[in-house]
């Protein structure tokens, strides 16, 4: 039974089996140190193995002294292996011992072939012959070579660089790899260098088995390596299962999701995204395909998007919304919403995000503002119904200045010689009365019509004073005093004429309302205008009433909240919301005079910055 | 001249309304003031010229009920004739009930105006002929002395010459001196018309008779 050679080759063969399995993960992942430094101890490890065999095979002192000269080799390639794989897997503080553990080793390789038959013999003189597990095996026997000190001290290092590394890894709480591989590396150093100075340096007759030594490194190696494995494909089942959990939350919220690679014209598109943008599961899409999904309205903006997001100018985080055709001729509006991802450097790499479909949200968007703006026009039909009697009255003064005119006129022409300028002056009067006819007609008809907000620059004084022309005569059959006190500096602001004149025609009417249910002798209502510090303008509308009581202020503003015996109490309700769509506010407070003040803010038109 | 024809007074606070109103007027062939407010109508010159008042029922200020107030508790009572831009019965019961001649839309037909606007003038006449009648009545019982006052009284009450002058202490003859006295000053030959007379003078009431007006 051949003992000794089948260990030493079991030895060898284990170990080459792990460079096998160990090495096309290295050619695969460049990165993975671990993988390179474990092929390299094994197959330092089998070379060991085969250097030992030989030696105790060699049956002459020349045979031995080569053998024991090679054996060198893979003891360098086996330490520095380890070195490297300690400092890897443990990362310890001290590196300068592992690279002077690696410097004397060099240094010893060197001597080991400059100096004497082997670093550790000066020459073999005997070889001393004897039988181990059922086989003859040598050991060469010669003057010890001083230079083995250096070798024996890097050996020794290593040991003390493996204490080191362990402790640092145990401490981070590493702790299982610092006691498998700095405990073996430790184990491997101790017991080599004792073996080695018994056997070379005190004639001790064993044979050297370093590399059975260096295999319990070997595997604990190998266990820590497969340790990894096990991590990372424990790490890839959560990963998958994240990745369906996200898929299935993505479906659930109708999110398609997209990721988008800046350095390449492709994007990857999940099926939900295909879906929504109407692209087959099969279609590559870029940026050419991606253009035809949107509707021509929306394909500037888009690509201006993706341009911005590319060129590292938009915003880390970016949202915009655009319209895709459908086949049967509808429109879907879609939501996006993107990130931008940087790499080291800085530069965007890629943006990735999610896109939803708004296309419900937005036609209750729709739907909501026509809604409010047929509320706002049944507002300002009742209002304007109010004003009614009084409207007639403006329009029956001109016309009825018109039918005395052209009246007088008809006599005037029955004169044998009818006085021509007067003629003229009749007709010249009829036309302005016609104009001003006119003019109450079109400033209610413009209330009346159904209406789109359209924002425009608009002077404060010319809505006001327009409203204020058409309650005028209200106010004077009613006997209420109107005060505009509006200072020529207020800026313009931001609004749509009619709605604005809504709200103050409905805050006017409620004002001489409140001062009929008062039945005081004062007797008016009073429009101001104020410029606010920030950005806004004030305008309010006092009236000489009783006030309101304190904890109906907030309320008053509820729909079909009213006082009035023929009221809907909608109106206050109506002008509030129609305030907030102008970005303002309405509220109402007492006033130090006693009646009610109704105060409303609308933003000022910026002013643009002429050079 | 013009003191004899009527004036039509139009206030109106619609500038182009009093103009076409007065032309119309004017053409029409009468005598037309214009005034911009009530205020200034109740200020005018001449308060006492005869005529009457077209005036705009709503107006700021002084509107047209006020002004048909002050109208009629002033010296010249001319009447009034409301015209409106928009009529609500509330404002043109108020007005009738005023005593307003009349109370028409803005907008009424001409005809309709100027034969309110002829009935007015023609109560003013009437009313100022009754004035002046009543006034000169009036001056000629303002004549009587206080003794032929109580010799009216008892005239009045159609007591006999002898009992009047038992109650005056005074003879019947003397009696039937101041009788032929009272009779000329006030111009009527029988008791019946001094019965008439005293009566559209309003100096009928007894108990405070010398007294009265």
């Amino acid at each position: 039974m051949n003992g000794v050679t089948i260990v030493w080759s079991l030895v060898a063969g284990v170990s080459l089996t792990l460079a096998l399995i160990h090495f096309p993960v290295w050619l695969r992942r460049r990165g993975a140190w671990n993988s390179a430094l474990l092929t390299s101890t094994a197959l330092g490890t089998a070379g060991l193995a085969f250097s030992e065999l030989s030696m105790m095979m060699a049956r002459t002192p020349e045979d031995y002294g080569r053998a024991l000269q090679l054996a060198h080799v893979p003891v360098w390639i086996t330490m520095v292996s380890m070195v490297g794989f300690m400092h890897v897997a443990l990362k310890p503080r001290y590196r300068w011992i592992g690279w002077t553990v690696i410097g004397l080793r060099t240094v010893s390789l060197a001597l080991n072939f400059s100096t004497g038959a082997s670093l550790n013999l000066a020459s073999i003189t005997e070889l001393h012959t004897f039988r181990l597990l059922g086989e003859y095996v040598s050991v060469g026997k010669g003057p010890h070579n001083p230079c083995a000190v250096l070798g024996n001290l890097s050996t020794v290092l290593m040991g003390v660089a493996a204490i080191d590394a362990g402790l640092g890894a145990w401490r981070a709480g590493n702790r299982g790899t610092a006691l498998r591989i700095g405990g073996t590396i430790l184990f491997f150093a101790l017991a080599s260098v004792t073996q080695s100075i018994l056997v070379f340096g005190m004639g001790v007759g064993i044979p050297t088995t370093i590399g059975l030594f260096a295999l319990a490194v070997l595997l604990a190696m190998a266990y820590e390596l497969s340790c990894e494995v096990m991590r990372a494909f424990r790490l890839s089942t959560e990963l998958s299962e994240s990745e369906e959990r996200m898929t299935m939350a993505a479906e659930a919220a109708n999110l398609g999701l997209w990721v988008r690679d800046l350095s390449r014209d492709r994007i990857w598109a999940s099926p939900k995204l295909r879906e929504l943008l109407g692209i087959g599961p099969d279609e590559v899409v870029n940026y050419a395909r991606l253009a035809r999904a949107v509707h021509p309205d929306d394909q500037s903006t888009m690509l201006e998007t993706l341009a911005m997001a590319r060129d590292g100018q938009a915003p880390s985080h970016y949202r915009h919304e655009f319209r895709s055709p459908m086949p049967d001729g509808r429109v879907r509006w879609l939501a996006s919403q993107g990130r931008v991802e940087f790499d080291a450097a800085g530069r965007p790499v890629r943006t990735r995000g999610a896109c939803t479909d708004i296309t419900a949200m937005r036609l209750a968007e729709a739907e909501t503002v026509r809604l409010r703006q047929q509320l706002a026009h049944f507002g300002r039909v009742s209002v304007v119904g109010q004003l009614g009697s009084a409207l007639a009255h403006e329009i029956n003064q001109p016309l009825g200045a018109i039918l005395r005119n052209a009246e007088a006129a008809e006599l005037l022409l029955k004169c044998p010689d009818p006085d021509l300028e007067e003629v003229r002056a009749i007709v010249d009067d009829i036309l302005s009365d016609d104009r001003r006819a006119g003019a109450v007609i079109d400033r209610m008809r413009a209330l009346l019509r159904r209406h789109e907000i359209t924002m425009v620059p608009l002077s404060v004084l010319d809505f006001v004073s327009d409203v204020a022309a058409l309650v005028r005569t209200d106010a004077m059959a009613r006997h209420i005093k109107m005060e505009l006190d509006l200072p020529p500096d207020i800026p313009l602001v931001m609004g749509d004429r009619i709605h604005l004149q809504q709200v103050l025609l409905n805050l006017l009417t409620n004002a001489m309302d409140a001062i009929d249910e008062a039945r005081r002798t004062v007797r008016h209502v009073a429009v101001t205008a104020a410029r606010e510090g920030n950005g806004f303008v004030q305008i309010a509308v006092t009236d000489s009433g009783t006030g309101i009581p304190e904890d109906r202020l907030e309320a008053i503003f509820d729909s079909f909240v009213t006082t009035k015996p023929c009221g809907m109490g909608m109106g206050l309700s109506i002008a509030r919301g129609l305030i907030e769509t102008h970005g303002g506010r309405l509220w109402a407070e007492n006033d130090s005079g006693g009646g009610a003040s109704f105060r409303f803010t609308l933003a000022v038109v910026m002013k643009e910055h002429n050079p | 001249m013009n003191e004899t024809r009527p004036v039509v007074h139009v206030v109106d606070d619609d500038a182009s309304f009093l103009s076409a109103t007065s032309r119309l007027l004017r053409a029409s062939g009468y005598c037309v003031k214009t005034f911009a407010g009530a205020a200034e109508f109740l200020a005018r010159d001449e308060a006492d010229a005869e005529g009457c008042v077209v005036a705009d029922l709503r107006m700021p200020g002084v509107d047209g009920l006020q002004l048909q107030n002050a109208l009629a508790g002033s010296a010249n009572p001319i009447p009034i004739l409301f015209l409106t831009g928009n009529a609500d019965i509330e404002s043109s019961v108020r007005a009738m009930r005023g005593g307003a001649e009349d109370f028409l839309e803005k907008r009424a037909p001409k005809e309709a105006l100027l034969a309110a606007i002829g009935r007015a003038l023609a109560r003013d006449g009437e009313a100022r002929a009754a004035r002046t009648k009543h006034r000169a009545l009036k001056e000629r019982f303002d004549s009587l002395t206080t003794r032929e006052l109580e010799v009216l009284e008892q005239v009045l009450l159609g007591r006999l010459n002898k009992q009047i002058g038992g109650d005056l202490d005074i003879s019947e003859r003397t009696v039937k001196l101041h009788r032929a006295k009272i009779m000329t000053k006030l111009g009527v030959r029988s008791v019946p018309a001094l019965t008439l007379a005293a009566q559209e003078a309003g100096v009928t009431s007894l108990p405070n008779f010398p007294k009265v007006q």
